[in-house]
């Protein structure tokens, strides 16, 4: 690993981290001026997150390693995706490594353990999140899979470093049937497995409502800030994927220092668009009954279905 | 405009006439069916002049035209007057449930797909590729027409079969000359006006669309 | 011009009507114009035995000797019904079973639904064809619906429901076979010509001439009423009133038929006969099957005639499927013999609602003795559709499966012919529950007043179409050379 392999890797970790929440800030702070209030300002996540940090661990009894380890699960898993995903480099080290495959397992492995998490305490909103998760997750990771397979077709490879290369060379190609159809299947898939509307309000105080914030009710203090920060990475780096993978403009193909600054800098401006459209979204759209979740996740399965068969038929 | 812009646009309006049918399969709501019918119907009308447009045959472009009149309008404005008339927002559960009817329309692509290989390998063109769209189309439409319970429902299924139907005319551009395609739609308008009216005499007669109402003829 | 003729001076009772309402001199009108058509008809004939191909407007109408064939046997058809709907109409007004609103949308309609016929018998190209078809579609929704209680709105919807998404495949079905045709080397304009499709037939891609030979057959299939897409029929024939029922039974089936047949020999030159002949023995099969199960449990009298029909459908297919020219000649016998025959059976069991007040079979005991001459003449029909001696539908049967033993297609020939057998066992049991019998006390005494004995304009189509069966069944007479010249069209 070179030096400047290192800087690409440390900046991606480095945004990652850094602007997870102020992305779910921007959101909010957004979505509170659209609906008529002041709002919080956007680096308030950040004084949560330290104000969670500097509190006391409490841990409900009768729980495992499981409750414990959960959170350092999630914001690792994390983590490594920032680090091997293209955010403002497909010349990364890692890049061989980010593969779509990885990348959703390693989505999936957090989302498993956060699940058992919630679980653990033995509690019953814990456990209706819990399985309520596992349900979306299940719908969801297919179409994840499924919408870039259909664009992975133009860079033979399933390889995300590749499948950008690609896209920057044919910038047409964004605008064919199979694209805008996973780009449809993936916004949804993305919608859902981050836990926002339509599938679930992160913002709702009714326990019966909730699926990801019911299976972290019992945490605390710097677990709980942990969590949280993890959400936040979640959906950042969903939002990276999206924009990275349709509308590549920016990003650095070399590891020359200028390049990766830039890269940074419009993968910055890309995700605050990108926020302030989908608080846009949040604000116009009310969350679907839960039964109906699976009607909306199948559609997406089947726009991403059809997104493969578009690829395999008419590319 | 270029081969590859005109593929590309070609396949995007194919596509959305494929999501369209998955979309009716989906909503509940008879109006949200009936608007996705009219943006199934701009699709089709928007293959028609693209390919008018491509090869400079003004009948495709005009017959597109009489699409958009006819199929975005028209027959959506009918339909919209029934269900107003109806009262009735909602429609009931299909006989199989709707997750299942989507995944079953995926299967149907792919059947189309394959199905119509040989034809579309019989004479390659950027609309030879766009071909088994018409076809998923078909089947899709006709899939949903047969699982659906409500009379409206199933006239909206009838009309995106003849949606589909009529993007295989215009892409097999065979034959199919501007008076025939004319009399085709009239017949369909015809079609639809006899559907309008059977369904005003049914929601006189058993107070509803739903077709449980229609079981007095059995064996 | 004799082609433009025989489309309209059908149509001109339909401007009459609509113009002055149903009174008798326009019902007359109605006979009067379906005389004509019928004289027309025949001149069709002898032109078309002498020039081969009638053409007009340069292969706009065209006319070979199938057409001609079919277009005497709807002309005959038409005469008959038009005759018995003059009192039908009438003895519905009187009783209050229809209005006078009813009664002109019929008058309009009818004549529509003849002509439509026409046009798709006498069309050049495939697609006006298929709109023709479409047309009677339209006509007859509401023709079916005439009666205007839940019973009929519930036939009407399900006719026009199914009838139209199978015509929709049919017309897929057709683009396909233009796309085929274009690519074989005909020039956009006539890619769907009859003459041209005949003429490339052999240079079709085999593989898109399958599907294009699955989807019409499907398609028009619906309209014919084949198994599995017969599920219409039952309903829509028993719910129409009996001229009507005598008109779609008889000889809309045949015109779908027909149509199926002119796309066979296509689809044959193209694909080779092995495919469409197996998709026609399963569905004759299907439909012989459907018809004599649920036959048997039949409780109306219409809907037992209309399952008859589609166990002559059946036959249809079979001796489509056999594809000789001895199977060709005894399905163009089996079309004119049931045509006249299921006639003759839906006018005088259509009577019967009006006479009895009802078509349930457990209401209609003892028919023979209450009434003799009715009884009597749904007698004979029912003998006829039987396939008895000496009437029409036995010589094409027994025509029938001599050619399936000659074309070396013994075993479906003898699945059919059982099929066939159970029924007919199941029509006879249905007939003799009808006819013989005590006699249960009739319905309502007032209504028997009014029609003591059986009215002038039902008895006298009635009983010419039965005496007309009965000669077909020894000879045919005039019509041999034309039977011959279109069995010819079928099966090269």
């Amino acid at each position: 690993m070179t030096v400047r392999g290192g800087v690409v890797v440390v900046v991606q970790v480095g945004i990652a981290v850094g602007c997870a929440p102020l992305l779910i800030g921007l959101l909010r702070t957004v979505r509170a001026r659209l609906e008529g209030r002041a709002g919080p300002p956007v680096v308030q996540p950040w004084r949560d997150l330290r104000k969670l940090w500097a509190k006391e661990r409490i841990v409900p009894e009768h729980t495992s390693w499981i409750f414990a380890f959960a959170p350092v699960v999630l914001v690792s898993s994390a983590l490594v995706v920032a680090a091997i995903m293209p955010l403002v480099s497909t010349a990364s080290p890692f890049d061989h490594v980010g593969d779509l495959f990885a990348i959703v397992s390693l989505f999936l492995v957090g989302t498993v353990f956060l699940a058992l998490a919630g679980l653990d305490p033995g509690t019953a909103f814990g456990g209706m999140g819990a399985s309520r998760e596992m349900t979306v997750a299940a719908l969801a990771e297919p179409t994840l899979l499924l919408a870039v397979f259909a664009i992975a077709g133009r860079a033979q490879s399933s390889n995300l470093g590749a499948i950008v290369t690609a896209t920057l060379h044919a910038p047409r190609s964004v605008v064919s049937a199979q694209s805008l159809l996973a780009l449809v299947a993936l916004v949804i898939a993305a919608l859902a497995e981050c836990a926002r509307l339509p599938v679930d309000n992160p913002s709702t105080h009714l326990e019966l409502t909730m699926i990801h914030e019911a299976m972290v009710l019992e945490y605390a203090g710097p677990d709980l800030g942990l969590v949280e920060l993890a959400a936040g990475m979640r959906l950042l780096l969903f939002g990276t994927l999206i924009v990275n993978l349709f509308m590549p403009w920016g990003i650095a193909t070399r590891t020359a220092l200028p390049a990766i600054a830039i890269g940074a800098i419009a993968l910055v401006a890309k995700l605050a668009v990108l926020g302030v459209a989908l608080a846009v979204f949040e604000v116009f759209t009310a969350k679907i009954r839960l039964f109906r979740v699976p009607e909306l996740l199948a559609v997406s399965f089947v726009v991403a279905f059809l997104a493969v068969t578009a690829a395999a038929f008419l590319g | 405009m270029t081969t590859d812009t005109y593929r590309q646009l070609l396949g995007l309006a194919a596509g959305v006439m494929i999501v369209a049918a998955v979309l009716a399969l989906w909503r509940r709501s008879l109006s949200a069916i009936v608007r996705i019918l009219a943006a199934q119907g701009l699709a089709l009308a928007a293959i028609a002049v693209l390919v008018g447009a491509y090869h400079h045959e003004v009948s495709d472009i005009a017959v597109g035209g009489m699409f958009v009149v006819l199929k975005v309008v028209v027959i959506p404005a009918v339909l919209l007057r029934v269900v107003r008339d109806t009262n009735n927002q909602r429609q009931s559960e299909p006989l199989v449930n709707v997750s299942t009817t989507i995944v079953g329309a995926a299967i149907l692509t792919v059947v189309a797909f394959a199905a119509t290989r040989g034809l579309v390998g019989l004479h390659p063109s950027p609309e030879a590729d766009a071909l088994p769209a018409g076809f998923a189309v078909v089947l899709i439409a006709f899939f949903g027409l047969v699982v659906r319970r409500n009379a409206l429902v199933q006239v909206v299924g009838f009309l995106m079969l003849e949606n589909g139907i009529a993007a295989v005319a215009v892409l097999a551009g065979a034959g199919i000359s501007l008076t025939v395609e004319m009399a085709v739609a009239l017949d369909l308008l015809l079609a639809v006006l006899v559907l309008q009216i059977l369904s005003a005499r049914m929601q006189t007669k058993f107070g509803g669309l739903e077709l449980d109402h229609l079981s007095e003829l059995t064996d | 011009m004799l082609l433009l003729a025989l489309l309209v001076v059908p149509l001109a009772p339909a401007v009459a009507t609509g113009l002055f309402g149903w009174r008798p001199t326009v019902a007359w009108t109605h006979v009067g114009a379906s005389a004509a058509t019928l004289a027309l008809a025949v001149v069709l004939a002898v032109r078309v035995l002498d020039e081969t191909i009638v053409r007009f407007g340069n292969g706009v109408l065209r006319a070979d000797a199938l057409a001609a064939f079919m277009v005497l046997v709807v002309a005959i058809v038409g005469l008959l019904a038009s005759w018995s709907s003059t009192g039908y109409i009438d003895t519905e007004l009187a009783t209050g079973h229809t209005t006078p609103a009813g009664a002109r949308l019929y008058g309009a309609l009818v004549p529509l639904f003849v002509a439509a016929m026409l046009l798709a018998l006498l069309a050049g190209n495939a697609a006006v064809t298929w709109i023709a078809i479409e047309g009677t579609t339209v006509a007859t929704a509401f023709l079916v619906g005439h009666r205007r209680n839940r019973a009929s709105l519930e036939a009407s919807w399900k006719y026009v429901i199914i009838g139209s998404v199978g015509l929709a495949l049919a017309f897929l079905g057709t683009i396909v076979l233009a796309y085929a045709a274009r690519a074989a080397g005909a020039t956009s304009a006539n890619a769907l010509n009859w003459d041209t499709l005949t003429a490339i037939g052999g240079r079709l891609d085999p593989a898109t001439a399958r599907l294009a030979g699955g989807l019409l057959l499907l398609g028009y299939g619906t309209k014919v009423g084949l198994a599995p897409m017969h599920t219409w029929l039952p309903d829509a024939h028993s719910q129409a009133p009996a001229p009507v029922s005598a008109l779609m039974s008889g000889v809309l089936l045949a015109v779908a038929f027909s149509v199926i047949l002119r796309f066979k020999t296509i689809i044959d030159a193209a694909a080779g006969p092995g495919y469409m002949r197996g998709l026609l023995i399963v569905m004759a099969l299907l439909s012989l099957a459907v018809a004599a199960s649920l036959m048997l449990g039949q409780r109306d009298a219409k809907r037992l005639l209309a399952y008859s029909s589609i166990e002559h459908m059946g036959v249809l297919a079979f001796a489509a499927a056999v594809g000789t020219r001895l199977a060709a000649a005894a399905l163009l016998l089996h079309v004119i013999a049931h045509a006249l025959g299921k006639t003759a059976a839906f006018l005088a069991v259509g009577e019967l609602p009006l006479a009895e007040g009802t078509t349930r079979i457990t209401e209609l005991r003892g028919l023979l003795t209450r009434r003799p001459a009715l009884g009597g003449c749904i007698a004979l029909a029912i003998i006829a559709l039987l396939g008895l001696p000496p009437f029409g539908l036995f010589a094409s049967e027994l025509a029938l499966a001599r050619a399936g033993f000659d074309a070396k297609l013994g075993w479906s020939t003898a699945a059919v012919f059982a099929v066939l057998a159970a029924a007919t066992a199941a029509l006879l049991y249905q007939a003799q529950r009808i006819l013989l019998g005590p006699p249960t006390p009739t319905v309502d005494s007032q209504q028997l007043a009014v029609l003591a004995s059986p009215r002038a304009t039902l008895m006298v189509p009635l009983v010419s179409a039965l005496i007309a069966l009965g000669l077909l069944g020894i000879t045919l007479g005039p019509l041999q050379q034309l039977l011959n010249a279109a069995a010819r069209i079928v099966a090269r």
